[in-house]
């Protein structure tokens, strides 16, 4: 009896404790009640008056008394934001799950934020309060992936899945939460027993006051490599921020200064999209090791569009990511941030339909199709046919006379160029997103004589399938089907098309004996944002088809007899550009052969383009046909000596001719004009490297590494030259970081135990293959059975 | 001196009606699981329902079954009254007729509510006694929910419909968020 009192006793002691801390520690976080997220702008107060000063006009001087006021408000401000903060890290921190140590309590994810402990969500102001004065940009926000990036069900399914492992839980959710819900990561809400009231941000991912608070961008490691600021919308005379909401009056009397507060401008760069456009999967997330996600950044500055690099098939215009995903469009709503009656649009227009279509925000998918539909982004071409009877190419089709007949086997040569994308088609989550092409044949009456890339009954994309995509699977061979990243040790294989470059898709079919009349032949590229068993994975078998948009196509109409050549359509890459990107896709897939003969076409037609001729001797280079790809480059230099492009293949010949000098001094013009040339840097540092040079190799190199975090021959050849140089712990970790990035030469099992099983797709991990519902090419896999 | 305050004690409890310790050691254990149960509940934290429900919350969670729902409630008592945020989660491969009956039981005409889950309703669930409810109805995949954010406070923020409306479907992005 006495023993039972005691232990009551203590239970109820203890209880009183637990209460009356629980209730401590939740009344600070609840100084503001939750306000649910606004679905538009109707709901927006109207905007406060203001007319602009007329340009060129000095800001407002500002009298004692004001200059007076403002210091009080900012003192008090700032004490309110100290005192606030230090509040909540009071209730929050005792609870946190500091499962990478006190000194990384964001890791997985390497967001961090200025200042002592985790950040209130309070101290971010509301996009309801920017919106006020900013409704243009608000209610495209609101519409966009950025202000949906965490909450929507496609999203939350996968974060889920990390949070529910039983071997992991929500503290790695801030790998993927510091890009798609950085408040929560940063207010210390990403914790099993969390006490942040989640609903004040939850529903508002990347909020205003997010993007415009950060004030430095660490490195380009991505996963939200940024350091936030104190969130802050003005700066006093001085420069100086002034943390929290003010006035609306105070920001319109001095718009400069709330400019330079939340305006900086790194945000027009492509590094600043870096931060969260570039991801890998730590070994601190997956247990394994360093796995490259994704890096629509770095396929931007490979491309043509980055001019940094040399080495790419055609050239264009300087354009960033906001360049395209940013475009200035007329307002339609009041917004004070427009400029002639334009801003920056706040849609981020991209691949993004499946977000749209779930919440109803109609206009918003209408601009993404209209977005996807409009950048001439894609050629497709029906580049040639070639016929089983004949070994002669009918190419270009349309630019050639030929005969076909009925009963004959064809195979069709489709083209599909990356034209004009900043990056790989399809980017970024690539097991989840989906394009592939579909091919039709048909005859005159409509019979459909083949038919690849089609939907089946229950939304799925028939397996066999041309697509752009990639299969990650785990270390039993699977399918990573759900985006379940963590589990991903190898990736079977991916066959997106990297910016600026061209696929070859091959499909083989028979023209009927009793076929009548035309026959037409068309190949689209087809986009679905989700693939349809991700989508089942989110909602089940039984959700609405969700959109699938066509990108591009090309239809041409083969005559039953003979065929003559035809005016080419306006959309039609010039001849000599559909054998260039022949050639291209050629190379990719390793026919060294038939891609020399095809540059060898473009340099016919083009007989002064210099990249014709650096093509036919890169090719050459490939296949290791040095004596050949030497008289190609020299031609190349002939008539243009300075072109980066067949100097840098110049160099390789060079160095494999043994004439160091002359490979040195390539490269070093190259460098000279491609200062962030990744491929130079890292040649010119080998050269000198192999001759002993080191401070000349280390300067590469530590360049090369400023360029590409992530650039194996820089991790590898520094960790030596530090540690000949006398540092040991550079190289030390130098070291680490090669082996941790290199890939797992184990991986490739992985695939092979995938494949192995999955014979319906393993001739896609293949890159010459052949697509064909013909019995002696396919046994029982037609049709997708 | 020991024997002494044994002979204290001793007469302290003898007071005491074995009744009367029983009955408080069933208070003190229901407190106890409360406190515990209330970080126990899957799908929000007491902060979040305290914040819906505009002050501090306690909260609860309870499976009795796997065939049964389990149900998570957080209560905040003022000197007005109590507002109540309850949570229902069944999953059943029934789901669709499951989720007919509480549609029907969320009287005439509940209204489709968009983005929550696979699909919801919100509808109004008042009860006698000046209870002021609004409910909502919905499902994620095999899983019924129902979320109800009721009062008996006047004169606050639940008597403004709309802004009951709009607590609830926060609660319900928040709950269903949870159940993909």
């Amino acid at each position: 009896m006495k023993e039972c009192a005691r232990v009551l006793f203590q239970i109820s002691v203890w209880s009183m404790v637990a209460l009356s801390l629980s209730n401590g520690r939740i009344a600070p976080v609840l100084a503001q009640q939750s306000v649910p997220a606004q679905q538009d702008s109707t709901a927006l107060p109207p905007p406060p008056a203001y007319t602009p000063a007329p340009k060129g006009t000095l800001p407002v001087q500002d009298t004692p008394e004001q200059r007076e006021a403002l210091g009080r408000w900012k003192a008090r401000a700032e004490q309110k934001s100290a005192e606030d903060r230090q509040a909540h890290n009071a209730v929050v921190t005792p609870a946190y799950n500091f499962r990478y140590g006190k000194k990384s309590p964001y890791t997985p994810g390497n967001i961090q934020v200025q200042g002592a402990g985790f950040i209130q969500p309070g101290a971010f102001p509301t996009a309801e309060y920017c919106g006020t004065c900013h409704q243009e940009a608000y209610s495209q926000w609101r519409q966009a992936l950025h202000s949906n990036a965490f909450r929507t069900p496609f999203y939350r399914t996968s974060v889920n899945i990390l949070i529910r492992d039983k071997t992991r839980g929500i503290a790695f959710a801030r790998h993927c939460d510091s890009c798609h819900n950085p408040i929560g990561v940063l207010s210390g809400a990403l914790t099993e027993d969390s006490k942040v009231d989640r609903a004040r941000f939850d529903a508002d991912g990347l909020t205003c006051t997010t993007c415009h608070s950060i004030l430095k961008l660490d490195s380009t490691n991505g996963n939200a490599s940024v350091e936030m600021g104190v969130p802050s919308v003005i700066v006093d005379e001085d420069g100086k921020r002034i943390p929290g909401m003010v006035p609306f009056d105070m920001i319109l009397r001095h718009p400069e200064r709330h400019s330079k507060a939340v305006m900086h401008d790194f945000l027009h760069t492509p590094e600043f999209c870096a931060a969260c456009h570039k991801a890998n999967l730590p070994a601190t997330l997956n247990d394994y090791k360093f796995i490259r996600a994704f890096t629509a950044y770095d396929e931007w500055q490979q491309s043509k569009f980055s001019q940094r690099n040399p080495l790419t098939f055609y050239t264009a215009d300087f354009t960033t990511c906001q360049g395209c995903h940013m475009k200035r469009d007329a307002i339609t709503l009041p917004d004070y941030g427009a400029k002639d009656g334009k801003l920056v649009s706040h849609r981020w227009l991209a691949g993004n339909t499946a977000v749209p279509f779930y919440y109803g925000f109609d206009a918003q998918l209408s601009k993404t199709i209209e977005f996807l539909r409009a950048g001439n982004y894609l050629n497709v071409d029906i580049f040639a046919l070639k016929k089983s009877s004949e070994d002669k190419l009918i190419a270009p089709l349309g630019r050639v006379a030929f005969t076909l007949a009925p009963a004959e086997t064809v195979e069709a040569y489709v083209v599909v160029q990356n034209k004009n994308i900043g990056h790989s088609l399809i980017p970024e989550v690539r097991d989840l997103y989906e394009a592939w092409t579909e091919f039709i044949v048909k005859d005159a009456n409509g019979r459909e004589i083949y038919h690849s890339g089609f939907l089946k009954p229950d939304g799925m994309l028939e397996p066999r399938a041309h697509s752009f995509t990639n299969r990650p699977v785990t270390d039993q061979g699977e399918f990573v089907d759900n985006h379940k990243v963590f589990a991903i040790h190898s990736v079977a294989y991916d066959n997106t098309v990297p910016a600026g470059r061209s696929v070859l898709v091959r499909y083989q079919f028979h023209v009927p004996a009793d076929v009548r009349g035309a026959v037409t032949v068309t190949a689209k590229i087809n986009y679905r944002h989700l693939r349809q068993s991700y989508l089942n994975n989110i909602f089940g078998k039984d959700h609405p088809a969700y959109p699938v948009v066509e990108i591009a196509s090309r239809t041409r109409t083969l005559n039953i007899g003979e065929n003559q050549p035809q005016e080419p359509d306006p959309a039609d890459n010039p001849d000599w550009m559909r054998w260039n990107n022949l050639g291209i896709a050629l190379l990719d897939q390793n026919q060294y052969a038939e891609s020399v003969a095809a540059f060898t076409e473009v340099v016919k037609l083009r007989p002064t383009y210099v990249d014709g001729y650096t093509n036919v001797g890169l090719t050459e280079i490939s296949w290791e046909k040095y004596a050949s790809a030497r008289t190609a480059i020299h031609r190349a230099l002939s008539i243009d000596p300075n072109n980066a492009r067949a100097l840098f293949y110049d160099g390789l010949l060079q160095r494999r001719a043994g004439n160091t000098p002359e490979e040195i001094a390539d490269f070093r013009k190259v460098v000279e004009m491609f200062p962030q040339s990744r491929d130079a840097r890292r040649e010119l540092g080998i050269t000198y490297y192999q001759q002993h040079d080191n401070p000349a190799a280390l300067e590469q190199f530590e360049a090369l590494q400023k360029i590409d975090p992530d650039d194996l021959a820089a991790h590898y050849n520094l960790s030596i030259l530090y540690r000949r140089m006398g540092k040991p712990q550079e190289a030390a970790e130098q070291q680490a970081m090669f082996v941790d990035k290199k890939v797992d030469p184990g991986a490739p099992t992985y695939s092979l135990d995938f494949l192995r099983v999955h014979p319906e797709i393993a001739t896609e991990s293949i890159p010459w293959h052949v697509h064909s519902d013909l019995p002696e090419a396919t046994g029982d896999l037609a049709h997708g059975k | 001196m020991a024997s002494k305050w044994r002979d204290r004690v001793a007469s302290l409890f003898a007071q005491v009606s074995i009744r009367r310790v029983c009955r408080l050691a069933v208070i003190l254990l229901a407190l106890v699981e409360v406190c515990h149960a209330a970080n126990n509940c899957p799908w929000i934290n007491e902060a979040t329902a305290s914040g819906l429900l505009g002050g501090d919350a306690t909260g609860s969670f309870s499976q009795v079954s796997p065939t049964q729902p389990a149900v998570c409630t957080f209560v905040q008592t003022s000197e007005g009254g109590t507002r109540t945020l309850r949570i229902a989660v069944e999953q059943t491969p029934d789901f669709l007729a499951r989720l007919d009956s509480e549609y029907k039981s969320c009287g005439m005409d509940p209204a489709p509510l968009s983005s929550i889950g696979n699909e919801a309703r919100i509808c109004n669930a008042d009860a006698p006694k000046k209870l002021v409810a609004e409910r909502v109805v919905g499902r994620v995949r095999d899983q019924v929910f129902t979320i109800t954010i009721s009062s008996t406070v006047k004169r606050d923020f639940t008597q403004n419909r709309e802004a009951l409306k709009a607590r609830v479907s926060t609660a319900a992005e928040q709950i269903s968020g949870n159940l993909f």
